[in-house]
This record gives C-alpha cells, structure tokens and sequence, in this order.
C-alpha cells in the first residue's frame, strides 16, 4: 500500500515518521467504510423489504395526491414540528409525548384484547362470578390468618383448598372400585357409592341467580374499581397521602359510570366503554396527574393534541373536498371478518383471537414459573453440595434450552401435551403451554438479571430489620426487580406471538372461521394464518392478503416492545 | 389438630421451607423440560429404528415417508440442512464479524447505543416473516437476474443469513470489548494502525469467542424452520456436487421442514412414518444440541483468559 498518503491513521501523534514507516490511511479507511457496510446491510435489506411489505398492504399510492396534500399539511407537518420542539428542549417533554400517545394506544389495544375475550369466550356473568370466588377464597384464607395465625401447615392446604372449592364447589363423589388379591384374584369387597353435587361453586350460584345486573355495572366492579385501586397507590405514593388512593377509585368510577350512560347514545356498547375507559384513560389519567404535579416536560402534552387535532381536521377536509382516500388491504374489515377463498373478504379475526388467547395462556403459566426458577437460583440456591451440582446443571440448562430449535419443542408438545396428556390436537391451551416451555429460559434469564441487579445492600438492611428470607424477597427484592422482569417477559412474549413452528407441530388449525370459544378449542395463531396464505398463489393473496397479515403481526410486535421499551426507560430514570 | 400448629418462628421457618421449596420446583421444571425432550424423542426414535434399519436412515439417499415406494433415507435432508446453513453462514459470518469490528473498534458509543438495539430487531421479526420477505420479494427479484425456480435454496439463505447477523456480532462484539486495552495500546505504541490493530491484535485475541459465536450461528440456521420451509420448498433432494449452479437455485427440503410437512400432514399416530418424524428430530436435536455446547466450551475459554 506504498500508493497512499504518508500518514498514520491512528494514533495521530505522528511527527517524529520517516518514510520507511510510511502506512496506507486508504487502506483503513476503506476497511472502515466497509465494516458499517456490513453493519448497515442487514438493516437496510430488511427495512426496504419490509417498506415493499407496508406499501403492498396500505397502497398508499391508490389515494388521491390531494389526499395526501392535506393529511401531509394537517397532519405530519404540525406533529414533526411538534416532536422536533419536543426534542430539541432536551428536557422531559419528549418522554411526556411519547408516553402521552403510546400509553392510549397500548391501551386500546389490550382493551381490544379484553373485550374480545368477552365478546369469544366468556361473558361477564361468568367473569364476575368467578372474581367473586377468588375473593371468597381470599376472604377465607385471611380469615384462617385470623383465627390461627401459627398453623402453617393447615394454611398451606387452607391456600389450596379454598380457591379450589370457591370456584367448582364440591363435586359429585364418585367410587366404584373392587379390591382383590393380586395372585389368585379372589374379590375381597367392592366400594361402589356415588352422590349427587354436594355444593356448587360461587361462579355457578352467581349465574344462577334469577335477576343479573348489567353487564357495564358488574365490569365496573370487578373491572375498574380494583384496576384504579391498584394504580391510585401510585397517586398516594406520589403525593404521600392516603386520599390520592380514593380520589383515583372514585374518579375513576364516576367516569366509567356517566361513560357508561352515555356510550350507548352514541352508538358505543356500555360494556365496552368501561373496559376501554378503564384500560385506556385510567392509565393516561394517572400519569397525566403526576406530569402536572411535576411540572415537568409539559410542553409533550401538546404531541397527542395537535395529531387527534391534525386527524380529526384532515378527515373533515378531505371529507368536504371529496379526496379519495387509500384502499388498503389493511382495513377494519380484514381485522374484523375470517379468512376466507377470495382475497377480498379475507381477514385475520379468528387467528387474532387466538393469538390473544394463546397470549394469556401463556402469561399465566410461564411467568410464574419463569420467575420463580429466577429467585430460586438468585436467591436461594446453594453453591456448594449435592444441590449446588443441581443447581450448576440447570444454570447450564437453560441456556441450552434457549438454543434448541423451536420445531423440536413442536414434537415435545405433541407428545407430552397432545398426546399424553390429551389436551386436544391444536387447542389453545396445548399452543400456549408449547410455546409458553419455550419462551421460558428467556423468562427465567431475563428475571435472573433484574433480580441481581438489586442492590445487596437492601437484602442486609431488610435482614437488619429481622426480616425473614421470604419477606425479603417478597418486600424487597420482588418490587425492585419487577419492571427489569416485566421488560424481559414482553421481549419474550413478542417471540412467542411469532413463533410458527410448534403450533404447526401440534396440529394448530391452518385456517379457521371462527375464533375459539375456550381454551379447549382448536386454534389457529396470526403466524399460523400467515403461514396458510402463503401457500395461496393468487397474486391478491401474496401481495395483497399476505402482506395485510404480515403488517398486523409486526404492529402488534412492535406494540409490546415499545410497551417494553416504556417501561425500561422509566424503569432506568428512577433508579 | 395440636400437632399442626406452630410456635411463631417455626411457623415463620416452615413458611419458609414451603416457598423455597416450589421455587425450587419452578426451577426444576427447566430440567424436566430437558429430560421430557430427550425421553419423547427417544421413545418414538427407538420405535422408529426398530422398523427401520439405523444404516438405512443414516445413509439412505431417498426421502419418501408418504409416497410409494416408502424410503427414509435422511441424507437428501441433511444436505438440504447443510446448504441452507452454508449459504447463510456465506452472508452471516463476514457480516456479522465486520458488524463486531465496526462497533467494538471503530463506532462511537453513540452509533453503538443506536445500532445495537437495531440490530437485535433482525433476530426479532418472527421468521414466518423472513420466510414470507424470501418468497415474494427476494426470489422475484433473483429471477430477473438469474431463472430460479420459484422455490429455492438461495432466497432462503439470504434471509437465514439476515436473521443470524445479531447472534454473530452480538457474542463477537462481546468477546472483542473483552480483549484488554493494553494490547491495544502496546501494538498503536509499536506503530501499528488502527487497521492493523483490529484484524492481527484484536481479532485473533477475541478468536475464541468468535469461533464460538459462528457455532451458536450455524446451530441456528441449521434449527431454523419457517424461512425455509416457506422460502426453499419442500423437495427432498440430494445435492449434486457436479451440478454447483443448481445447488442454490433450485427447491431443497431441510430437516426442519420435512418435520413441518410430516407434522401438519394427516399420518397417524402409529404409522412409522410419524415415528420418522421424532427420529428427523432427534438427529437434529442431537447436532443443535452438541453445537451449543461445543460453543460453550469454546467461549468458556476465552473467558479465563482474560479475567
């Protein structure tokens, strides 16, 4: 590389070179340029396929330029203004307008999510009735904690006990068994007695109560009120008094209330309305509570505005100047209807549904046990002995979990759930505990390091306090580590809602035309759907359908890690 | 009932020795998960290679489980396996290696706290995804350079490749950033360039957890199953060597996907060719399983040396 210039690239203290020393600066220049090629190709690859994607599935291009004139002038030019405002200052207020849209939109999305559940799979009856058991149990087992405060091993059946009974009652008893020798089969008696149900559980007398309230109202109870009771302690804490706590219950209430009255006029079902309300403005409200208490960052809150304003005055113009709009193929019907032959009416509805479903199978059996193995092996396991050896195997483990291929835990869940445990060929709960086994070193790791992260000195001074093991874990250590857990699970969850593989594996259904009505139902998931259409050739379905699928998927990806994200970055600035 | 109730602390330590010991359960269950892998392989694989000779699976050049006549010989798979990761490792290991040169030796820690995210979003989008992008974009615009078939190996190892960027230069990155300074300093104070610093100081340095990164990569790729199953088809087929052309542009059939085909089919339960499929599993869960160890042991390495 003699032909270059005479310089050292690095370091630049270069007075004191002769020529023989002479290196090429092209040389490392070039080699520079090239590793952010190779660091930018992956990136640039992806995001111009995935630009073909969203346009193939939003067709811009079919609007009217005038369309487009004046969304771009209501609309983006007002809102980038905004947001460069926002950036610029330096000062919170980005953060305030991110969180000020992405909270109502992360809302209205698991609102959605929710009021699909009841709409499919159960009704509010059904719901009320069993939060009214899980209150029961609670009752009893706190009554127990009354009565006899040192009985630990009676608590522990108590624990167990109660929640069961609370919601299925005492069922029928049932024996028929004869006892014989084992060599010569002589019968030596038969125990054959059966009884008719001994006591039904709360959910069942609930529903067969012969005048139910209304749906709206039971919601607001079982619904609303605990959501803001939980979140009012973050008003209380935040204002270091008692009432926030109150103040938040009773507004949030009178909301859903006169909400609730007033939905119906306008076309909106009450029941709806409360879960919407309750899932959207409840959180947007708390924290537009603290931003004002605060005072800092107000000047994001004008982000929200000026794009529902920018909306809202766009569609009215484009409305009275008669500007056709797009027709994509991503549109409410395709949210709304089932797949179907022809491409035009073919949406993603049932699959949705089932993803949503799967979702919640999920959450409730791996994050309990995920987070669990992580404080065993954080804060309990031992290092040395017998179990130190197990516990240096699972460490190992799971990190060899993480790398199997996920087809091979498809044929673990066919044999061990489908078949042994005869779950049903492709049932919700089947996907979800699949697909939940492996999801769950990611679980397990993630919650692991959130759990180190807390400082020992907490643990000690907990101890000092003469704490138990467990409190401290349960006070201390738990609260602490939850935003860094919550974070690692929704990564982990988004994997999960795109994993394909193991639902092909246990049997999912490839297409189906309507959602599942329980966790015993055969499914099909959204990247199962996607999967189906692939194999269609119409050029509607590949370029069109497809792509409508595929943009659905990524929007909902990108939903939960920017809900991840939110919390990360909250989570990083208070600690 | 005496006998169940507790002085204070007792009851305290018991409530303890409870909690610990389901958390202690919850931990097990990743054991379990192991151990319920290997024994649900092991049992269909063995009923599988009680009908069907081990030497006739393992070097069996024909994959028919469904048609007459029926074959299950898993060779045209494990070459369709292998040049589905030979052509991504073609794309993922220089990239990836430069991406962990460029961010450990050149990018500022800005460009790194942005990149770096970005990056990991490519190992982030569900591969049903990179299966679809292969099919409907890649394989087209292939075609209008080169005829391909509308399934094949090529469009598929791009997007494998694509997809296992991160895996590679996040583990490389990582053992890069662990090489200690003072080599660095040493070689800039014998005048060598940055150039001359990254590729014969820091990368040999770090060569052990590269080596170990490539492995945990091609484990990937060779487990990978959507991409390839949507994107190079499902055509069981023994590569012709003389033939290196065709290799890529024409339709192959991984292990992965011969698994999709078989389980999303309709055989039944007892039939061998069901039990084939835990076989096909097996062998590829051995290989996965030996790859990530091998790159365990290879990254513990450089692990040691430089604490």
């Amino acid at each position: 590389m003699a032909g270059g210039t005479a310089e050292p690239a690095e370091p630049p203290e270069s007075a004191g070179m002769t020529g023989t020393e002479e290196v090429s600066r092209l040389r490392g220049t070039l080699f520079e340029a090239v590793t952010l090629g190779a660091t930018v190709f992956g990136l640039l690859m992806v995001g111009v396929l995935l630009l073909y994607v969203v346009n193939d599935a939003v067709r811009p291009l079919s609007a009217d330029p005038g369309w487009h004139l004046v969304f771009f002038l209501t609309l983006v030019v007002p809102s980038l203004s905004v947001a460069a405002y926002c950036y610029t200052r330096e000062g919170p207020a980005g953060e305030v307008a991110y969180a000020t849209f992405g909270l109502p939109v992360v809302g209205l999305l698991v609102g959605a999510g929710i009021v699909v559940v009841f709409l499919e799979v159960v009704s509010v009856a059904d719901w009320f009735g069993l939060a009214l058991a899980l209150v029961a149990a609670a009752g009893a087992i706190e009554l127990h904690r009354r009565l006899r405060p040192y009985a630990a091993l009676e608590r522990l059946a108590v624990l167990i006990v109660a929640p069961l009974v609370a919601i299925f009652g005492v069922p029928a008893l049932s024996v028929d068994r004869t006892l014989a020798t084992p060599l010569t089969g002589t019968e030596l008696f038969t125990l054959s007695f059966s009884t008719p149900k001994l006591l039904p559980g709360v959910p069942e007398l609930f529903t067969s109560l012969p005048v139910l309230p209304l749906d709206w109202l039971l919601l607001v109870v079982s619904l609303t009120l605990p959501v803001a009771f939980a979140f009012g302690r973050i008003v209380s804490r935040r204002r270091e008094d008692d009432r926030g706590r109150l103040e938040t219950v009773a507004a949030a209430g009178a909301v859903a209330l006169v909400g609730a009255l007033v939905a119906p006029t306008v076309g909106i079902d009450a029941a709806h309305w409360v879960v919407l309300a309750t899932t959207t403005l409840l959180p947007l409200g708390v924290y537009l509570e603290g931003v004002v208490r605060e005072r800092a960052g107000l000047a994001g809150l004008w982000f929200p505005v000026v794009v529902v304003a920018g909306t809202l005055v766009g569609a009215l113009v484009v409305e009275t100047v008669g500007f056709a709009g797009p027709d994509p193929w991503l549109d409410w019907g395709f949210l709304t209807s089932a797949t179907s032959r022809s491409p035009a009416d073919a949406g993603i509805y049932p699959a949705l549904v089932g993803s949503i479903l799967m979702l919640v199978v999920i959450v409730v059996s791996a994050f309990p046990v995920g987070v669990g193995a992580a404080i065993y092996l954080e804060e309990y396991a031992p290092n040395s002995g017998p179990l130190g050896t197990f516990v240096t195997l699972v460490e190992i483990n799971i990190g060899n979990l993480a790398g199997v291929p996920s087809v091979v835990y498809g044929l673990l869940g066919l044999a061990i759930f489908v078949r042994t445990f005869d779950l049903g060929n492709g049932t919700v709960i089947v996907g979800g505990f699949t697909v939940g086994l492996l999801i769950l070193p990611i679980v397990i790791i993630s919650a692991q390091e959130a759990i180190r992260a807390v400082p020992d000195s907490l643990r000690q001074a907990s101890y000092g306090m003469g704490a138990t093991q467990w409190q401290t874990i349960r006070n201390v250590v738990l609260p602490r580590a939850l935003p860094g857990t919550l974070t690692g699970t929704i990564l982990a969850l988004g994997r999960a809602i795109g994993e394909t593989a193991p639902l092909l594996m246990i049997g999912a259904a490839a297409s189906v035309r309507t959602p599942p009505n329980g966790f015993f139902s055969r499914f099909s998931a959204m990247p199962r759907q996607i999967y189906s259409w692939s194999s269609e050739i119409q050029p509607e379905f590949r370029y069109g359908v497809l792509a409508a699928g595929v943009v659905t998927l990524l929007v909902v990806l990108l939903m939960m890690n920017g809900t991840a994200i939110l919390i990360r970055n909250k989570y990083q600035r208070e600690s | 009932m005496s006998g169940l109730e507790l002085g204070h602390d007792s009851a305290r330590s018991m409530r303890g020795r409870v909690v610990r010991v389901v958390f202690a359960v919850c931990a097990a269950v990743s054991i379990l998960t192991t151990a319920a892998i290997l024994l649900t392989l092991l049992a269909d694989a063995v009923e599988f290679f009680s009908a069907v000779s081990p030497i006739e699976f393992f070097t069996g050049t024909r994959w028919t489980p469904t048609n007459e006549p029926v074959s299950f010989g898993v060779l045209p798979l494990v070459t369709g396996t292998l040049v589905i990761t030979f052509g991504s490792a073609l794309i993922a290991l220089p990239i990836g290696l430069l991406t962990a040169i460029y961010l450990s030796e050149y990018a500022s820690g800005r460009a790194r706290s942005i990149l770096k995210p970005a990056l990991e979003v490519l190992a982030g989008v569900p591969t049903v995804i990179y299966g679809y992008l292969a099919l409907v974009y890649i394989t087209p615009a292939i075609d209008a350079l080169v005829p391909v078939s509308t399934f094949n190996a090529l469009s598929a190892s791009i997007v494998v490749g694509i997809m296992i960027i991160p895996m590679v230069s996040s583990i490389s990155e990582d053992a890069m950033s662990a090489v200690p300074d003072d080599l660095r300093q040493a070689s800039y104070g014998l005048g060598a360039t940055k150039f001359t610093v990254s590729t014969s100081v820091v990368v040999p340095a770090a060569l052990s957890g590269i080596v170990s990164s490539f492995i945990l990569a091609l484990s990937r790729a060779i487990g990978e199953t959507m991409a390839v199953t949507i994107a190079a088809g499902q055509t069981p087929r023994l590569v012709d060597l003389t033939d290196p052309a065709g290799v890529f542009l024409e339709s192959v059939q991984t292990m992965t996907a011969a698994m999709v085909q078989l389980g999303a089919s309709d055989v039944t339960g007892q039939s061998i060719a069901y039990k084939s499929l835990f076989a096909v599993g097996l062998t590829l869960f051995a290989i996965t399983f030996v790859m990530n160890l091998l790159s365990e042991l290879v990254a513990s390495r450089y692990r040691e040396v430089y604490r």
